[in-house]
């Protein structure tokens, strides 16, 4: 995999009105987005997990997640990923 | 023929049934069982004693019934032409009854694992489930019940054709086979890593391996019917349809077995 560029940390942010969208997903075609939801927060979570916290295109995935789950969902698997009962290897 | 002794004849084909008390008993038999069963799944203590208890009232009084069954058509001759193609008709519909049961099974099945929800991680089989090797026992299982779809039709041609000894070899062997399938499937459970209860997989697995092993043991209760009455003269070689109907079923069973290895085993392994 490229190098990818770190953020300048002398480079002058500017912070400007942003909404994420996550945009269409040939994978996810349906009404129901249930399962786009669950891969991005997988994905998210097996990409900090072999990459780290830090890694910043791993923030696509955080995106795409928090704007389309619920906060009931997410919170509940955050519960089941720290009792170790989440049903996915994040690690694999 | 004389007026006064035609009386004595009927002028159809049909078989009028006498007044019989095994319709009645065999409703009230499987009352008691449905309602034995859902009390005992509820967890009502003791009804475990009650499901066994009318599991044995629902197979005696359907012993009664097809003993009479088995009079009328053997010695008293009513299962004309006519009534055989009633009685035929009745085989075949209670069959085709049977086959939406088992799609009903498999709906439920792929409706969990084509598309398996989020809460199984979206995978099928789900994490922690150890689906069985359909390379192993499963496999020698298919070979089994295909080997006694050949024995049987092997007995049935004997008996067609006038071969007692062929059409007795015959439906032993393939006792034998169904028993060896039951007894390779009761290993099967035994040595099992998941249960009934562990997620949808296993309610699905065993929902639909289940009920067709039951239908399994039917079915040999069925043929072993048929080879008794084999050996006891009650069949000929153009009059055997409770035999007959024996063995559509137990294609049957056989024809389901392929579909559960197909899709429950091999394609969800």
């Amino acid at each position: 995999m490229g190098a990818i560029p770190e953020a300048d940390p002398d480079e002058v942010l500017e912070t400007k009105p942003f909404k994420f969208v996550t945009g269409y997903d040939a994978r996810f075609p349906q009404q129901n987005q249930t399962k786009h939801c669950w891969q991005n927060y997988v994905d998210y979570y097996k990409c900090t997990t072999a990459k780290g916290e830090d890694f910043r295109p791993c923030k696509q995935f955080y995106h795409a997640f928090r704007s389309l789950c619920p906060k009931a969902w997410t919170d509940r698997w955050d519960g089941q990923r720290e009792a170790g009962n989440f049903p996915v290897h994040l690690d694999k | 023929m004389i007026y006064k002794s035609k009386s004595n004849f009927q002028n159809h084909p049909f078989h009028l049934v006498s007044p019989s008390p095994w319709p009645l008993f065999t409703s009230l038999s499987l009352f008691i069982l449905t309602t034995a069963t859902v009390l005992f799944m509820h967890g009502f203590q003791g009804f475990q004693y009650l499901v066994a208890l009318a599991v044995f009232n629902v197979i005696y009084v359907m012993a009664l019934w097809f003993r009479d069954v088995i009079s009328e058509g053997t010695y008293l001759g009513n299962h004309t032409n006519a009534v055989q193609k009633g009685l035929n008709l009745g085989v075949g519909l209670f069959i085709i009854s049977e086959v939406f049961f088992f799609l009903a099974i498999f709906w439920a099945f792929f409706h969990s694992a084509i598309s398996p929800s989020v809460e199984l991680g979206a995978q099928w089989p789900p994490l922690g489930i150890q689906a069985v090797n359909p390379f192993e026992l499963p496999l020698l299982n298919t070979i089994l019940l295909l080997s006694s779809g050949v024995t049987i039709t092997y007995a049935h041609h004997s008996l067609i054709q006038g071969n007692r000894k062929g059409a007795l070899y015959g439906t032993v062997v393939t006792i034998i086979l169904a028993v060896i399938f039951t007894f390779f499937q009761g290993v099967e459970y035994s040595v099992s890593s998941f249960t009934i209860s562990d997620s949808v997989y296993g309610s699905c697995f065993y929902f639909g391996t289940g009920f067709h092993g039951l239908h399994v043991i039917i079915g040999t209760a069925f043929l072993a019917v048929g080879l008794w009455r084999l050996a006891a003269y009650h069949l000929t070689d153009h009059h055997h349809l409770g035999y007959e109907s024996g063995i559509l079923y137990w294609h049957f069973v056989d024809v389901v077995w392929l579909f559960l290895y197909i899709s429950v085993y091999y394609w969800g392994y």
